[in-house]
Formats: structure tokens, sequence, C-alpha cells
């Protein structure tokens, strides 16, 4: 099992036990650009973690859940995305929990998985891709140093391409 | 790869049930795209049932059981998948199956495995009962489950949002 470490963070597989966080999270607005969303029920909320959980075993690599290490929680996932018909690649983050927001833990969790898809799994780019309305997103791809790729292909016609270049 | 090292295969008499794997996502995607998965939430694009095949995998991870690439002695090919399914807040554990390949029709192979299954869900997980959802106007799975000797149970909580039969199977006791 692939685990990554931050300061503040053990970044590991999705398991059960991150239900209880994701939950929440999946059936609130703050999950419609990812596929929740208040109108969502409690099943739907599971089989999201679920085909979180199986696109390790399909791909042999997969999205991590950012376990914070000073109270256990699951704050988010975050990590490589690459389902049948994504155009590329994708290193895509969530963060679930309010109380994560605007504290840096999105920036230090990806910057950190970003180095791993770069120089664990040899990917010589990666693109996220984030709804238009989805503002946080954009202003962390932007922190991060991604650039808008107007040209790229997409998995939905209005998604923004952020392109990630591996550091020189 | 996440811990799905644990999965154990069953084989039966012309059967064995694998570990599901990535090397059946072409076929889960065929048979999503058909009509024949229309009883089983299809049928789908090809983003869909990839889908469909991560969250089979995820379950395994999730529960610590679930549905086996059903395939015959000597071929590797998936053929259906078979086996224990609770996600989410299904109201209980159900025998599930879903047979991807038309050409095993009729020659008692769903028959074998899900009585497989059954075993295994009684003898080594330990469950007490099991269901089978099945949707209305899926006559040959209301077919297998009669076979199995189950039978319509009126007073099971149903599914949310879906119409579908409850079939109870016949528990521990009543098959030793």
């Amino acid at each position: 099992m692939t685990v990554l470490e931050t300061e503040r963070m053990v970044l590991r597989p999705p398991q059960a036990e991150d239900f209880e966080f994701l939950r929440p999270f999946a059936m609130s607005d703050r999950a419609r650009f990812v596929g929740g969303g208040a109108d969502k029920d409690e099943g739907h909320a599971w089989r999201i973690l679920a085909i979180l959980a199986g696109h390790w075993s399909l791909r042999g690599y997969g999205v991590f859940a950012m376990v914070e290490r000073e109270s256990g929680a699951t704050l988010g996932s975050i990590g490589p995305w690459f389902p049948a018909g994504w155009p590329e690649q994708e290193l895509s983050w969530t963060v679930w929990s309010t109380d994560a927001e605007g504290k840096g833990f999105a920036f230090e969790a990806v910057s950190r998985v970003r180095t791993h898809v770069f120089d664990d799994l040899g990917w010589p780019t990666a693109v996220s891709y984030i709804d238009p309305e989805n503002a946080r997103s954009i202003a962390l791809a932007e922190r991060l140093g991604a650039v808008l790729d107007a040209d790229a292909p997409r998995p939905d016609e209005a998604d923004l391409v952020y392109r990630h270049r591996r550091a020189a | 790869m996440i811990a799905l090292t644990g999965i154990p295969t069953l084989e039966t008499e012309r059967l064995v049930l694998r570990p599901p794997a990535s090397r059946d996502v072409d076929a889960c995607i065929t048979f999503y795209a058909s009509e024949r998965a229309r009883f089983v939430g299809g049928p789908s694009a090809e983003h869909d049932a990839w889908v469909i095949m991560s969250r089979i995998l995820g379950h395994w991870a999730m529960r610590g059981f679930g549905l086996w690439a059903l395939t015959l002695k000597g071929d590797d090919t998936i053929r259906g998948v078979f086996g224990h399914w609770k996600p989410g807040t299904r109201p209980e554990n159900e025998i599930g199956w879903s047979l991807w390949d038309p050409t095993l029709e009729g020659k008692g192979y769903a028959h074998e495995a899900a009585l497989a299954c059954r075993t295994h869900a009684y003898d080594v997980l330990g469950w007490k009962t099991a269901v089978s959802y099945i949707a209305y106007e899926n006559d040959r799975s209301v077919a297998l489950a009669k076979r199995l000797g189950a039978w319509e149970d009126p007073d099971a909580p149903r599914i949310e949002g879906k119409e579908h039969y409850v079939f109870r199977h016949p528990g521990p006791e009543a098959l030793a």
C-alpha cells in the first residue's frame, strides 16, 4: 500500500473508515462539482467511496485519503485519477471538510502527490479538470503554478484544464 | 495496489469464481453497452461501465466481500459477476448475480455459481439470511431465485427508489 507523508497529513488509499467523513460532504452542495449534492442519498455517497477505492485495483494507483495526523480525521481525497473516458491522467483533489479550508491542507497534499505522480509514477505531465465556477479549486491550481491549457481535450466541454509541469 | 490480496477463489464442478481484475474491464464495457444490462442499471456508456467495475472492486475493499468474476474452468474469460453485495445503505445482505455471456444461459451455470456463493455466505461469512433483489420483468433471474429455493418476501425492506422483488433464500439451518 502506497502511503505518502506531509508535515500535517498521512496520505493513504481510501478505506471504509473514511465514509463517516465523506458522507456529509457528498450529500451536500459543496460536492456539486464532483458528482455529489444535497439531493443525493447515503447510498450515492457510499458508491463514490467504493469507486475511489476500486480505481486503485483497476489502475494500480488512485486518490489518497488526506488523514490529518493531529485529529485522525479524513479531510478529503487527492491524487491521480484516470477513469475510462478521461482524455488524460488527472491530478485531482476534493476537500471534504469545511474546517480544513483556508489552512493550506490541500496545497500541502497536492504538492506532495504531484511529486509522487511525476517521480514515482513517471507521468510526463498532469492536468486538473475544474468546473469554471469552482473558484477555490481554480485558486489552488494557480497557487500550484498550473497553467490554463485552452487546447487540451476535456471530459466535459465546460471544464477548465489546468496543466501541471514537472519541475525542471 | 489496495489490499485486495485477500479475495478468495471459489471452485465448483465446472466454474471458477475468481477476483475481478483490470483485465475484465473490456468485457464489462461490452456487457453494460448491451440490452442484457437493462436489469442491472444499464445500458451504460464506457465511462459508466468502468465506474461500475471500479465500484465492484471497491466493494471488496470496503466490505471484505463482494462479487467474483465468473469463469469456466480452464478459461479465464469473465462471463459474469456473482457473489455478495451490500453497498451503502442497502437494507440486507444480498446474493447477487449478473450473467454477462448469453451463451452460458440455460445450462445451469448460474445456478451452480449462485449456490456456491450462498454456501460461502453461510459457511464462511456467517450470514444468517440472504436476499436477492431482482428487477421486475427480469424473468430469468426470478426463475433462478425460485430454483434456488428462494421465495418472494413481501415484508422485507425494499431499496428506496427502485422497483424490484425481494427474494429470500432459505437460511443456513433450513439447508443444513
